[in-house]
């Protein structure tokens, strides 16, 4: 862990970076299946069809997430979610799904390529969000749980506290990929951080 | 080298530690906590600087922000900075300073002929001397020579070699400035449960009274902030930002704040920022920024060792530093007598207190404790006049009743004509400011933002007052943002002091000639003032402009208030009603780095990589931007120009096989029932008749009727859809459909999600493409069973893995080809294994600039290019395309009768007759003929086409359908070129499309 060169600022190569401090820790988040469900908040088909395939209960309010066994469901719009699951197996066959969810007047998109996870956590989490992002990520306004769309520097991003504040895990789109990863070490290497080695989305 | 005048004890530097720094290359040495100026003054230096405009010798005047000369140029090799106030900048170990404005010494100035000369110089000098001759010409001689003449210091010229930070920062009470007004309300909000943010622009809290001997509920005040500050950072919902500045308030109560992280170091340490934006949103702000002491103008009140009072006072008692050793003291209020004593209590002579008020207003506690001393006090009296060259060295003094002049010998003149609250951000955040008699100054009114001021920049000036106000003013704010105060807390306090009141003077009349400065910055003075209102510049605003008053780097914080007293005095009105001028950001001057933070240089924006973006970079690809995506221009072989590189690549397509990553074209699917209903409505094509597994290529219109975008959409599902659009319309095509989805036809069934990201995509195009693909995909790929616009879903074999993947038959390149796409995370395995497959094959990877020659080769329109915005589909020899029946967006329009002109540019070839087409071409029938010339179209897309052995273009030509066969002129008057050109149809190279089709 200890071997990368703490000057490389930006490899996502496992090991302590920057300064010498050891309170944040940065790492992939891996995804192995996202599919954005489009559709009716208010049919109750679309509810059911999506709890027979998911195994959760699509969030209603604005912001907030749900969770099923091993997937996890984002609200993204009034008539959009993102279902994430870390493994393949917890989500199943694309077309079958699609099929029952068109034919449940909805829509739903393989989107499992089109984002990476950053999983940011420790102490300095929060300071090192609010380096790129204008949200508020104090515990008050933006829970464990809960999800937030917004910008990291001029990336759009999506946000998810993955557990109890400060540690949040941040989506974008694969092509910015390393862009984000550079201005997230960036911000951290003032206070040091240290990459770990890739682990299973929420 | 001794420090003559530090005193033994006092202060907050820490006489353990020196700290060795130079000055003009003299070598001197401070403690840490000093300033520049502090450690100047503590080793006699008050010369620090020429002026702007006269080059006159200048002094440390104030002890802050409001510093109007003590302007210096830090030497750090490339972080060499000009006008750093020698007031705010900490010292460090080595640092080095140099005065500016001067040559070739401070002590020795030639530019101060312009003193001598200063009759010529009057204000606004340079829109009256130098308007002759006229003409442009020769102002710009002119200015060129003023402005080598004037100035400050000079700009880095290097690379910076720090870089910088932003921080979003969200608060319910924000507190501006953490003197005592600023901690006690932090300290109130704080306990309130709010969540606070305190900033102050010093190094440590405790504002004016950092080393003051108050006491503060009966303890010195260094304790007393000590505690508040360990308080407030044990607090987790307290944010203490000291060396920070907050610099600008915007709208929403944004507020921009500066810290300065690293430059009180040599060089910031590693990873470290040298300074940090910060965008703080504060649920309220109170602003407890204190009050700037003002001057009063006389004759000679600019020479070296003349300050404002409370400067003196506080280089005596925060730094432990004499700035002199026999003072005057010229005042018009208590406040300069706080100055007298602690100047006699650390043993400098004070000659006089010269008070503009009569007897009977010097009853409060400190003139009455100077009279003890043994101090004496002139009532009623005023300086006239200084004397001295590089510093004073006496002043004349005269009785406000008259009499004769009384010269008193000196080396330190303080002087005090009251306090202005700093009501800058105040006003920043649309603030109205009101005019208070008493205090002669404009106080904070009323704010249409959250804000509140407290302490002095509320008109508070004894410590006690300004206490409770502070903490009164935290409760207020930690109220308004939703949070209660708690049952019972009692505001700090301190023993009250009696004050009498403050008597308005701003200037003591002068003879004739006798400079008495208003704005020392810029060298106005009270003869400029008359001078502008005498010339009927009756507005502040305009007062400002014509004087110059008020526009240096320190934004006229000791004078603006003095100039325009006396333009109210000149205009016989009220103060009031001149007003004042607009407060703007910055503050204080912020570095143009900061306000850049991290997005300069490389990360000036954004960029985004295809799946394969590495390998194209480790075949050796010349990248190129296309919005904010890089894709491979051509990859060059060791010795081959780029050009060659990318002849190279489009001719090996047309002969064997080539492959290009395309992963940047917008992808959007659809799902729903109605998909080909809307399809039909925004292409100009049908799309009802599309059956699954098939691709067709469309067009989308404006609504003006003018072509938008084009790509094709494939039928993936009775239910599901895939559109791609052009790279660089990729947001805007999925804009416009969720516009109509949500806007226009809420009612169809129809889902669109953007997809670019989760597809790697590449073309291989060429004769022998089908054999590369079918040694790699899964699926029967002859012609028979995967025709031209066949889809299907297949596995590609990357070693021995399987990857999923979705094959389109379509063509860009006019040859057999194939879209393959796959899921991102698997790009750069399916681009190396279909590389591998093609090797035997002759496979060369292309780049955009061969992918483009073999499209003009095909006669394929481009947006931008082509579709400018101008086009319909008609001229560009689509209009075939628009059905008949049906609608489509765009297309009621294109039955205007200037959209069915014969006489429309339309799209055309043009081969070059002899020599190259010129980029950006003009076609005209007759270069030779009298200008003006007509133009009859232009060029849009132009190559060397290795296939053709010909310069080859797509134009765009008035009738252009009907001149094929005709012979025109391509002329570029910008690169000096004519050529002439044949004009013929659009396609070059198989215009029966039978390549594409075996």
């Amino acid at each position: 862990m200890s071997e990368a060169d703490p000057t490389t600022i930006g490899s996502t190569a496992p090991g302590h970076y920057g300064s010498a401090s050891t309170a944040l820790f940065l790492r992939e988040a891996t995804i192995a299946t996202a599919w954005n469900v489009h559709g009716d908040a208010g049919s109750a088909s679309l509810r059911a069809e999506v709890q027979r395939i998911a195994r959760l209960v699509l969030p209603m309010a604005a912001n907030t997430t749900s969770k099923g066994e091993g997937v996890t469901a984002l609200w993204l719009g009034p008539q959009s979610w993102l279902l994430v699951a870390a493994d393949a197996a917890a989500l199943g066959d694309f077309a079958g799904a699609r099929d029952a969810v068109n034919a449940a007047g909805g829509a739903l998109f393989d989107v499992s390529a089109s984002r990476i996870a950053y999983a940011v956590d420790g102490a300095p989490a929060a300071a090192i969000m609010a380096a790129g992002c204008p949200l508020d990520f104090h515990p008050r306004h933006f829970g464990a749980g809960q999800c937030r769309q917004s910008l990291y520097g001029r990336v759009p991003a999506l946000f998810y506290r993955h557990r109890e504040p400060p540690d949040c895990t941040m989506l974008v789109a694969r092509s910015f990929a390393h862009d984000v990863w550079r201005s997230l070490c960036t911000a951290a290497a003032p206070c040091g951080y240290t990459v770990r080695a890739a682990a299973p989305f929420g | 080298m001794t420090q003559s005048h530090r005193l033994a004890a006092g202060g907050i530097v820490d006489r353990s530690r020196t700290l060795d720094f130079s000055f003009d290359g003299a070598a001197y040495q401070g403690h840490p906590g000093d300033m520049l100026a502090s450690a100047l003054l503590a080793n006699g230096v008050h010369l620090v600087g020429r002026s702007f405009k006269y080059h006159r010798p200048r002094g440390i005047v104030t002890a802050g922000a409001d510093e109007p000369n003590a302007l210096v140029q830090l030497a750090r090799g490339a972080r060499t900075e000009p006008n750093t106030r020698a007031t705010q900048q900490e010292l460090y170990q080595g640092l080095a300073a140099a005065s500016q404005n001067r040559w070739p010494s401070l002590r020795f100035d030639v530019g101060a002929l312009n003193d001598v000369l200063s009759p010529l110089f009057p204000a606004g000098f340079y829109y009256k001397t130098f308007m002759w001759p006229p003409g442009p010409r020769w102002w710009l001689k002119y200015e060129h020579a003023i402005r080598r003449a004037a100035g400050l210091g000079h700009a880095p010229r290097n690379p910076d070699p720090d870089h910088y930070q932003h921080r979003h920062a969200h608060c319910d009470v924000l507190v501006i400035g953490g003197g005592p007004a600023g901690l006690a309300a932090a300290q109130s909000a704080a306990r309130c449960g709010a969540r606070v943010i305190l900033c102050d622009e010093n190094a440590a809290f405790g504002g004016s009274v950092r080393g003051a001997a108050d006491a503060i509920d009966g303890a010195p005040p260094a304790s007393w902030i000590a505690a508040c500050v360990d308080q407030l950072a044990a607090n987790g919902d307290v944010t203490l930002l000291p060396r920070t500045t907050a610099f600008g308030y915007y709208d929403q109560n944004l507020v921009g704040l500066i810290e300065r992280v690293a430059d009180h170091l040599p060089e910031p340490p590693p990873f470290t920022p040298r300074q940090r934006l910060w965008h703080v949103r504060a649920g309220i702000v109170v602003l407890a920024s204190g009050a700037l002491e003002r001057g009063i103008a006389y004759a000679g009140n600019d020479l070296p060792g003349t300050m404002l009072a409370g400067a003196a006072q506080a280089y005596v008692s925060r730094y432990g530093v004499k700035p002199g050793t026999r003072a005057v003291i010229f005042a018009n209020n208590d406040s300069a007598y706080g100055a007298a004593l602690q100047l006699h209590n650390a043993g400098v002579t004070v000659a006089a207190i010269a008070d503009a008020r009569p007897q009977a207003a010097l009853f409060g506690d400190h003139p009455q404790r100077a009279r003890a001393d043994g101090i004496p006090i002139l009532p009623g009296s005023a300086i006239v006049r200084a004397h001295g060259r590089l510093r004073v060295a006496g002043v004349d003094l005269v009785s406000l009743g008259g009499g004769a002049a009384r010269r008193i010998d000196c080396d330190l003149v303080c002087v005090s004509g009251g306090w202005n609250p700093a009501v800058h951000l105040y006003s920043q955040s649309r603030g109205k400011l009101r005019y208070d008699d008493a205090l002669a100054t404009f106080l904070p009114d009323v704010a249409p933002q959250a804000i509140v001021a407290a302490g002095a920049a509320n008109g508070k000036f004894d410590l006690g007052a300004i206490l409770s106000d502070g903490h009164a003013a935290g409760f207020v704010a930690a109220a308004r943002a939703g949070f209660a105060a708690p049952a019972r807390h009692a505001a700090p306090a301190a023993d009250a002091v009696s004050t009498g009141p403050l008597l308005p003077l701003w200037s003591v009349p002068a003879r004739r000639g006798a400079k008495c400065f208003v704005d020392w910055q810029n060298d106005v003075t009270v003869a400029d003032v008359a001078l502008a209102a005498r010339e009927g510049y009756r507005s502040v605003e305009h007062l400002k402009r014509y004087t110059t008053l008020g526009m240096g780097t320190d934004q006229g914080k000791t004078g603006n208030i003095v100039g325009l007293a006396l333009l109210a005095a000149e205009l016989g009105v009220a103060i009031p009603r001149v007003g004042t001028t607009t407060f703007r950001p910055p503050y204080t001057p912020v570095t143009l780095g900061t306000l850049a933070g991290h997005e300069a240089g490389a990360d000036l924006e954004p960029t985004r990589h295809s799946a394969m973006h590495d390998w194209h970079v480790e075949h050796g690809a010349r990248m190129l931007n296309a919005g904010l995506w890089k894709r491979p221009h051509s990859y060059p072989r060791p010795g081959e120009s780029e050009d060659d590189a990318a002849n190279r690549e489009a001719k090996n397509v047309r002969n064997r096989v080539g492959l290009v990553d395309v992963s940047t074209l917008g992808k959007i699917e659809l799902q729903g029932r109605d998909v080909a209903e809307f399809l039909n409505r925004v292409y100009i094509n049908r799309w009802d008749t599309l059956a699954v597994g098939r691709c067709r290529y469309g067009v989308m219109l404006r609504d003006d009727g003018m072509v938008f975008d084009d790509g094709t959409t494939s039928r993936l599902s009775a239910t599901h859809y895939l559109m791609t659009t052009t790279t660089l319309n990729a947001v805007n095509v999925m804009q416009h459909l969720e516009y109509l989805l949500q806007v226009e036809w809420p009612e169809l069934d129809v889902f669109a999600t953007s997809v670019t990201e989760q597809w790697a995509a590449a073309a291989l195009s060429g004769p022998m493409a089908r054999k590369v693909l079918a040694t790699v995909v899964s699926i029967d790929v002859s012609n028979a069973a995967f025709p031209f616009l066949a889809v299907g879903d297949c596995e590609l074999a990357a070693g021995k893995a399987r990857i999923p993947a979705r094959l389109f038959r379509m063509s860009y390149s006019g040859e057999l080809a194939y879209e393959i796409h796959v899921p991102v995370t698997h790009g750069r395995a399916m681009w190396e294994a279909v590389m591998a497959a093609g090797e035997p094959f002759g496979i060369m990877a292309y780049g955009t600039e061969a992918m483009s020659t073999l499209r003009i080769e095909k006669g394929h329109v481009v947006v931008g290019p082509e579709a400018d915005g101008r086009t319909t589909a008609d001229d560009l020899g689509m209009g075939k395309l628009v059905s008949s029946a049906k609608s489509c967006i765009g297309k009621p329009l294109l039955a205007r009768p200037a959209l069915t002109s014969p006489d429309r540019w339309q799209l055309v070839g043009l081969t070059a007759i002899d020599g190259m087409i010129p980029r950006g071409g003009k076609l005209v029938a007759d270069p030779g003929q009298a200008a003006p010339i007509p133009m009859l179209g232009h060029v849009s897309s132009w190559c060397w086409s290795p296939n053709l052995d010909a310069s080859i273009g797509l134009a765009l030509l008035e009738r252009g359908r009907a001149r094929h066969g005709e012979t025109l002129w391509a002329v570029s008057p910008l690169a000096d070129a004519r050529v002439r050109v044949r004009v013929g149809p659009p396609c070059f190279i198989d215009p029966e499309g039978e390549r594409l089709r075996v």
